[in-house]
C-alpha cells in the first residue's frame, strides 16, 4: 500500500483535475485542525474550502521536487488566515479566558498568585499575541503550536531562515516584556498586603 | 516564573479544549464542494450519515491494523477523515452502512487497550457482507487467523470468525436468504445470456 508522493498527484491533476481530490483526502483533516487552532472551528470549516480552492487554482506553482504538499498547503492557509485577523483575535481572547479557568483549577502555583492576577496575565498574553505584527505572530505560532522547525517555517512562508529566526526572537522578547511588566506590580501588592 | 513560550504553549486551543476528532462530515462536505468546483459538475452528496452506534478499537500499531483490515476484510477508509496526530492516527473504516474507528491504544487515549496489552480479547465486531465465500477466501489469503470456519447456521446466516493481528475478533456473515437470491439472480443472468 505504498502511496504515490503528493508531487506525482499534483502533476497528474494538471491533465486530470479530479485527481486533486487525493490531496484533500491526505491533508484536509490536518489543515482543518491547523485552522481550527487559529479561528473558531465553525469559521475554520469555511476557510478550509478556501485553502483548497486556492491550492487547486495555483497547483502549477507547486514545486514538484517537494514530495509532500503539506508545507505548501500550510503556506496558503497562513495567507488565508492573515485576511481573517478579527476571527483570529476572537479565538485568542476566548482561549485566554479558558486557559485562565483551566490554570486556576489545575495549577497550584497559579492559585497562589491569585485568581484575579492569573486571569489578567492570561488575558495579557492573548492580547500581546494579537498586537504582534502579522508576520511575527505567524512565525511564532507555527513554531510554538505547530511545533515546526525554523527551516520548515521558512519554506512554507517563503522567507529566509534568518528572517524566521529574527521574527521569532523579536516576538518572544515582546511577549516577555509584556509579561514582566506585570510582575513588579503584583509583588508590590503582596508587599502592601504584609504591612 | 514560567517563560513566555511555556505560557504560549498552554494557550494552544487543543490543550485548552478537549481534543476531539474532527467530525468526518465537515471534511466530506468540503471535499464534495471542492470536487464540484474542480470538475464543474455538481457532486451527488456521497456522504452517508455516521451510524448512531459504532465501535472504536485500539491497537498498538494502528497503521499496520489499518492496512490489514482493508486488505484482509475489504473495508474502505473514509480517507478524508483520517486524523494524524503525534499520539497516533485515527481512522474511519466503512463497509455497507457501518463504520468502525481505528486508533492507537493507551491510558490517556480514552483508556482503551489493544488485546495484546491486556492479554484478552474483550470485543467482537459483527459485520454483514456480500458474498461471504469470497470474503472468507480473501481473509485467509491475507493471513487472517480463522477461529470459526465458514458454516451455515440454524438462525439463517452463513458465517465465519477471524482474529486480526492484535486479537480483536471479527464475525462476518451473510444471510442465507440473500445468498439464495444472489445465486438465483446470477443463474438468470447467465441463462438469458446463453439464450441470447
Amino acid at each position: 500500500m505504498v502511496e504515490e508522493p503528493d508531487s506525482a498527484v499534483v502533476t497528474a491533476s494538471l491533465d486530470d483535475p479530479a485527481t486533486f481530490g487525493v490531496i484533500f483526502d491526505r491533508h484536509g483533516a490536518t489543515l482543518f485542525r491547523f485552522l481550527a487552532r487559529r479561528v473558531d472551528p465553525a469559521e475554520a470549516d469555511g476557510l478550509l474550502g478556501e485553502v483548497f480552492r486556492i491550492a487547486f487554482e495555483r497547483r502549477t506553482s507547486f514545486d514538484p521536487t517537494r514530495e509532500s504538499a503539506r508545507p505548501w498547503l500550510y503556506g496558503i492557509a497562513a495567507n488565508v488566515l492573515a485576511k481573517h485577523r478579527r476571527a483570529e483575535f476572537r479565538r485568542l481572547r476566548a482561549m485566554g479566558r479558558m486557559a485562565a479557568n483551566l490554570a486556576s483549577t489545575l495549577d497550584v502555583a497559579e492559585q497562589a498568585v491569585g485568581d484575579v492576577e492569573a486571569r489578567a496575565r492570561w488575558a495579557r498574553v492573548a492580547d500581546a499575541l494579537a498586537e504582534l505584527p502579522e508576520s511575527e505572530r505567524q512565525a511564532l505560532l507555527l513554531f510554538c503550536w505547530e511545533e515546526m522547525s525554523y527551516d520548515e517555517i521558512a519554506t512554507l512562508l517563503g522567507v529566509p531562515v534568518g528572517t524566521v529566526r529574527s521574527r521569532i526572537h523579536r516576538s518572544r522578547a515582546r511577549l516577555r516584556e509584556l509579561m514582566e511588566f506585570a510582575e513588579p506590580s503584583s509583588e508590590a501588592e503582596v508587599e502592601r498586603g504584609r504591612t | 516564573m514560567s517563560d513566555e513560550l511555556d505560557q504560549l504553549r498552554r494557550l494552544r486551543p487543543d490543550l485548552v479544549l478537549p481534543d476531539d476528532p474532527v467530525d468526518p462530515e465537515v471534511l466530506a462536505r468540503r471535499k464534495n464542494e471542492l470536487m464540484a468546483d474542480i470538475t464543474g459538475v455538481p457532486v451527488a452528496d456521497a456522504w452517508r450519515p455516521t451510524p448512531s452506534i459504532y465501535p472504536r478499537l485500539a491497537y498498538r500499531d494502528e497503521m499496520a491494523a489499518l492496512e490489514f483490515l482493508m486488505r484482509a476484510f475489504g473495508f474502505t477508509e473514509r480517507r478524508e477523515a483520517r486524523m494524524e496526530h503525534p499520539a497516533g492516527t485515527l481512522a474511519w473504516l466503512e463497509v455497507g452502512d457501518g463504520v468502525v474507528m481505528i486508533g492507537r491504544g493507551g491510558e490517556d487515549l480514552h483508556g482503551l487497550h489493544s488485546p495484546l496489552e491486556t492479554g484478552k480479547t474483550t470485543f467482537m465486531v459483527m459485520v454483514y457482507v456480500t458474498d461471504i465465500d469470497s470474503h472468507y477466501q480473501r481473509a485467509v489469503a491475507a493471513g487472517a487467523r480463522i477461529v470459526m470456519g465458514l458454516e451455515d447456521m440454524f438462525w439463517g446466516d452463513r458465517r465465519y470468525e477471524a482474529l486480526d493481528p492484535e486479537d480483536h475478533r471479527w464475525h462476518f456473515a451473510e444471510r442465507l436468504s440473500d445468498i439464495r437470491m444472489r445465486e438465483a439472480h446470477q443463474r438468470n443472468v447467465t441463462s438469458s445470456a446463453d439464450e441470447g
